[in-house]
């Protein structure tokens, strides 16, 4: 997807970060020296065992977080004012979503926080919904709604400002398999529909593999950078995607990252 | 004969072959009959078959014969009612009365509460310390209470209120600043990734999350509203449920002192149930409230 561009333009760029958590006697060190750049209108995973710290740098960027050394800018400025300028969206682990408000107010929430007026945010709001395929549900309540389909009104919700980034943090591991691979193809067409820069982070080889043009592989104990690596894109229909041998070599390319630490990254490695 | 044959199919009878006649009013019927066994039973007939049951042992003297009692100490509900009946007037009066204190300082001290919870929210660090003072306000005992707002406020209405508002205060404060306070981090870090302000954040998270809690504390304050404002009336009062209460106790008039407690009780209970449906209608989102 990248080969199309001459030369891909940075959106993100995180310079040796690093992060500590709690005071001195109990210092936890969740990230060290952690450098990569994110290129617009890119899909990249952040992929690592727990405690790895990558939920941390995912806050980071999104200005949830202030690092302890290093510098993170998002189009040349800092996460903070493209956090005011409602420049990213975020899509949580759980739907989180405001139990008192249908699937449509949930959706406006944003709309309505930004202080856009109710007659124009009911059109965004609706088209959002049929987007994501949820029009026949949005008087409904969120505890009246699937796991998946919960999590469906948090992708809405959070493309509903329309902002050039979204944020994933492991938005599909609470969901069962049948689903998440649903979720992970309308995801997919959604990234081609609106060609935002998306931030995905997860501990599924086969999801990073099969969702992204780029892998960011972390290592634990303190976070960081292992290798990132470029996913060659098949094109073709989704199932035999999953079952090519690219997908497979793809897949044990990033494994051996976990499995074989030593050994020397051959020529997939970036 | 079309009647008969309906009627036998309503109530079952195996005979019944004309029933397919009228295929929809039986369906209809048995659903209507799944739903309220379902509910009947456990919300209404067996309360009210144990309430018979109580009325019934006290009325035949069950209770006097095993704690051995005279009528003068407990007397019979008979004897209740009729005391109810002779002093209609006088206790609707009362109740009204004694009523609006309960009310009255319910929901001014529910409110200042509510209040002190809201702005404490806002300074968590100063707001915590604040509210665990408030705290110490359930800590004064009502017999030390009563007398000296009394002596502030005058014998009247005002007096039972401010007794009944110091009482509820806490509670409210207490029970709102924890809903207020215990939102789940994602879901603040959702509303500042939309560079939502702290009013923003109040309005359209913390309030509606804490309205729980709000409810619970209100109906713990309605049950210690009743009791704030019948025993702020036994110190100086010339009117009341309390007043009335107290004074037929000394005048060992006991089925009209009885009285007052049955009023007292049946308020409790309506009480509880408007708070109940306030609740429904506020937050019926809540799980609580939830029919699927």
């Amino acid at each position: 997807m990248l080969s199309d561009e001459a030369v891909p333009s940075t959106e993100i760029a995180v310079e040796r970060i690093s992060m500590v958590f709690g005071k001195k006697d109990h210092e936890v060190e969740a990230l060290r020296d952690v450098s990569f750049e994110i290129y617009k209108n890119e899909f990249v995973s952040l992929l690592g065992p727990s405690g790895c710290g990558k939920s941390t740098l995912l806050r980071l960027m999104a200005d949830l977080l202030e690092p302890t050394s290093g510098r993170i800018t998002i189009g040349q400025e800092h996460p903070r004012e493209m956090r005011l300028r409602r420049k990213f969206g975020i899509v949580f682990q759980n739907p989180t979503l405001f139990e008192w408000r249908t699937v449509k107010d949930n959706i406006e929430l944003p709309l309505e926080v930004f202080g856009i007026k109710k007659s124009e945010y009911s059109k965004i709001s609706d088209q959002l919904l049929e987007m994501v395929g949820l029009t026949p549900f949005k008087h409904h309540y969120p505890w009246q709604l699937s796991g998946g389909m919960q999590q469906r009104v948090a992708i809405a919700r959070a493309l509903s400002l329309d902002p050039p980034i979204l944020f994933m943090d492991e938005p599909f591991s609470a969901l069962d398999e049948f689903t998440k691979e649903k979720l992970q193809l309308d995801l997919l067409e959604i990234k081609k529909k609106t060609n935002k820069t998306i931030v995905f982070v997860t501990h599924s080889i086969p999801e990073a593999v099969f969702l992204s043009d780029r892998v960011i592989v972390l290592s634990s104990h303190p976070g960081r950078v292992h290798s990132i690596l470029n996913m060659d894109r098949e094109e073709g229909s989704p199932s035999l995607v999953r079952q090519s041998g690219l997908f497979h070599e793809m897949t044990a390319a990033v494994r051996k990252c976990f499995y074989k630490e030593s050994d020397s990254l051959d020529g997939q490695m970036v | 004969m079309k009647d008969l044959a309906a009627v036998s199919g309503q109530t079952g009878g195996p005979e019944s072959s004309l029933q397919p006649l009228e295929p929809a009013a039986p369906k209809a019927d048995i659903h209507r009959g799944q739903a309220s066994r379902r509910k009947f039973p456990a919300t209404f007939c067996l309360p009210f078959f144990f309430g018979l049951m109580f009325l019934l042992t006290w009325q035949l003297e069950g209770f006097h014969r095993l704690f051995r009692l005279e009528h003068y100490q407990l007397p019979i509900p008979s004897a209740i009612a009729a005391a109810i009946l002779d002093n209609a007037p006088m206790l609707w009066s009362y109740s009204l009365y004694t009523g609006s204190e309960i009310l009255g300082g319910c929901l001014a001290g529910s409110l200042l509460g509510l209040i002190a919870a809201a702005a404490a929210s806002f300074v968590p660090r100063a707001g915590r310390g604040a509210i665990t003072l408030m705290a110490s306000l359930n800590a004064i005992p009502i017999v030390a209470l009563a007398p000296v707002m009394n002596n502030w406020f005058g014998d009247g209405v005002a007096s039972k209120m401010a007794i009944v508002s110091v009482m509820t205060m806490a509670t409210m404060a207490v029970s709102a600043f924890k809903g207020l306070r215990s939102i789940e981090p994602p879901y603040l870090e959702l509303m500042s990734s939309y560079a939502a302000g702290k009013l923003q954040t109040f309005a359209k998270l913390r309030f509606r999350s804490a309205l729980p809690a709000v409810f619970t504390a209100l109906k713990i304050n309605m049950s210690t509203s009743i009791i704030g404002a019948i025993v702020g009336e036994f110190f100086i009062s010339s009117r009341g449920l309390g007043f009335l209460l107290s004074d037929q106790i000394k005048l060992a008039n006991m089925p009209l002192a009885w009285s007052c407690i049955v009023i007292a009780a049946v308020m409790g209970i309506i009480l509880y149930y408007a708070v109940q449906l306030a609740e429904r209608l506020a937050i019926p989102w809540h799980a609580a409230h939830r029919r699927r």
